[in-house]
């Protein structure tokens, strides 16, 4: 079975790791690095394990296109940018090949030991999805 | 490491870093101003501090830092304004993608045809081509064209925002319309190339800095597009044209004909190179008008003197050229070639035939010509008469004081 971790943040979270004070604190150097190679364990593992089968983080949220399904003449209307501040948006993702939702959520949780600056730590979270693998999983 | 070793460097990257940004995140116009920020802290930290490892990383992962910042502002200043920024998706966006992955090297291709898009007007796509491509100031190109800084600040953003509100994706244009536009970017940097060879103002003859910066970028383009007959006949042109530079003005900045200059004065690196670029171009394909023109040139470059030019072999040529190109300079060229072929008076009645021409009547160049030709004949009063009518018509004071010596000459 197939399934997706998803990971939230908003512009300011970004910010925060770029090291950029908002209207939260940045991140100093030593968290910056303690995450990095935290991510990178993480990763490592789930490659070991032989469940990964891909992971990608997403580019700040101002760089966004939100393509409508209202037409306009005809064609498609495109929004830049449509996310505010602080609105929490995907922000990364795993997908992971595993023998069930449980071990799924086991690996999710283990990205709570994140080492991340107080304020961040509070409030993070990630959702775990299975993946519908064909149209008669979504029918089933 | 000297600035100038660094502004070539960034010379050169800056296409290439526009191009990464606009194709990774897309807002040409954000994105260049990003862009030229990045190309300014390198200009001002590179010498002090050294070149990094990856020049082109480096400046790319500035500029796109930058280029979110700007558009933080932007979205923040807009919401405020409680206008959300909508644009709607060209139709060709909807099109399947694009056979094979795109090349850096296209990247500077793709920008140098935005910025020549047709939606702009001539004096637009020089500057955006100048300034996007050419990586130049904006200070820079207002010096160059001599007009107000503030001006030429107010012509490029005008013509960004049109390219980002005719919503061209980054992307080579497709086929036909590929040669198309190619002939809108070779024009643009012949434009630029004249500009600063022939100034059509001020007190200089030649705006040398606007010319190398056309060989520059018409280089570039041949370096990219190798096999077309066209590039390599413009850059021919160029090389084969500046070559005479040295010995077109005397020492008081006086114009010089080219039967009067010292052709041991002529750039002999710049006549070998561009005899060179259009003798391997002619043989190759159809035959357009630049390297036409080019062939003219080289023409005139390896005639030992004035009177050993091979004017039969000139005539020849413009007759080729204006059967592709209905161009009165083109026909103006013709009959001087006529007239050193069959004489004075055969070039006379071509030209009595181009007056009706509304595009050249008004011209100091038609009238500069019928003055050296009715001087040929001997009627020493019309051709005084004729230097001054085209002095009259120019607004260039180099021009005005040739025309005007050589009437003077006519009337001791």
């Amino acid at each position: 079975m197939k399934y997706i971790i998803l990971t939230y943040a908003s512009q300011q979270d970004y910010d925060g790791i770029a090291g950029k004070a908002s209207d939260k604190s940045a991140w100093s150097a030593a968290d910056f690095v303690a995450l990095g190679a935290f991510m990178e364990k993480f990763n490592q593992d789930l490659e070991e394990s032989g469940e990964l089968v891909e992971t990608r983080g997403l580019a700040a949220p101002v760089h966004t296109r939100r393509v409508g399904g209202r037409l306009q003449e005809g064609l498609p209307v495109v929004t830049d940018g449509p996310y505010a501040e602080t609105q929490e948006v995907l922000a990364g993702y795993w997908v992971v090949e595993c023998e069930s939702f449980d071990r799924a959520t086991e690996i999710a949780a283990r990205l709570g030991k994140a080492p991340a600056p107080e304020h961040v730590a509070a409030r993070a979270f990630a959702d775990v999805r299975p993946i519908a693998e064909s149209r008669a999983d979504l029918e089933g | 490491m000297p600035d100038i070793e660094v502004e070539d460097l960034l010379r050169g990257l800056a296409p290439q870093v526009l191009g990464a940004v606009v194709r990774h995140y897309g807002h040409f116009d954000t994105a260049e101003d990003a862009a030229q920020e990045a190309l300014l802290a390198a200009a001002t930290q590179w010498p002090k501090d050294g070149i990094p490892d990856n020049p082109r990383g480096w400046l790319i992962t500035v500029a796109s830092r930058r280029l979110t910042d700007l558009l933080r502002s932007e979205q923040a200043r807009q919401r405020r304004e409680d206008t959300v920024a909508r644009w709607t998706l060209p139709g060709q966006l909807l099109a399947p993608a694009a056979d094979r992955p795109a090349a850096e090297s296209d990247d500077t291709l793709i920008l140098q045809f935005m910025c020549c898009h047709p939606s702009l007007s001539p004096a637009s796509q020089i500057a955006l081509t100048l300034r996007a491509v050419g990586g130049l100031t904006t200070a820079e190109i207002a010096r160059a064209f001599l007009v107000p800084e503030a001006t030429m600040t107010r012509r490029i953003s005008r013509a960004k925002q049109r390219i980002k509100d005719s919503g061209i994706p980054f992307r080579m244009p497709p086929g036909p319309e590929r040669t198309e536009r190619l002939d809108a970017v070779l024009h643009v940097l012949y434009l630029i190339f004249n500009e600063g060879y022939a100034s059509t103002s001020g007190p200089t003859l030649q705006r040398t800095e606007l010319s190398a910066e056309a060989v520059r970028l018409a280089r570039m383009v041949h370096r990219l597009l190798p096999h077309d007959g066209e590039v390599t006949g413009l850059l021919a042109l160029m090389l084969l044209t500046d070559a005479r530079r040295p010995a077109r003005t005397g020492p008081d900045g006086d114009l010089i004909p080219m039967a009067e200059q010292d052709r041991n004065l002529w750039n002999a690196a710049y006549i070998a190179e561009g005899v060179a670029l259009i003798t391997d171009a002619l043989p190759r394909g159809a035959t357009g008008p630049y390297q036409l023109q080019a062939a003219i040139a080289a023409i005139h470059d390896e005639a030992p003197t004035a009177g050993a030019t091979d004017w039969p072999q000139i005539m020849a040529l413009y007759e080729l050229l204006m059967r592709i190109s209905d161009n009165p300079m083109v026909a103006l060229n013709r009959a001087v070639a006529v007239a050193m072929v069959r004489g004075a008076r055969a070039g006379l009645d071509l030209l009595a035939e181009l007056e009706a021409d509304e595009r050249i009547a008004e011209d100091h160049r038609l009238h500069a010509v019928r003055a050296h030709l009715l001087e040929m004949t001997g009627d020493r009063v019309a051709a005084h008469d004729c230097y001054q009518a085209a002095a009259r018509r120019t607004t260039s004071l180099p021009q005005q004081r040739y025309l005007n010596a050589r009437a003077a000459r006519l009337s001791e």
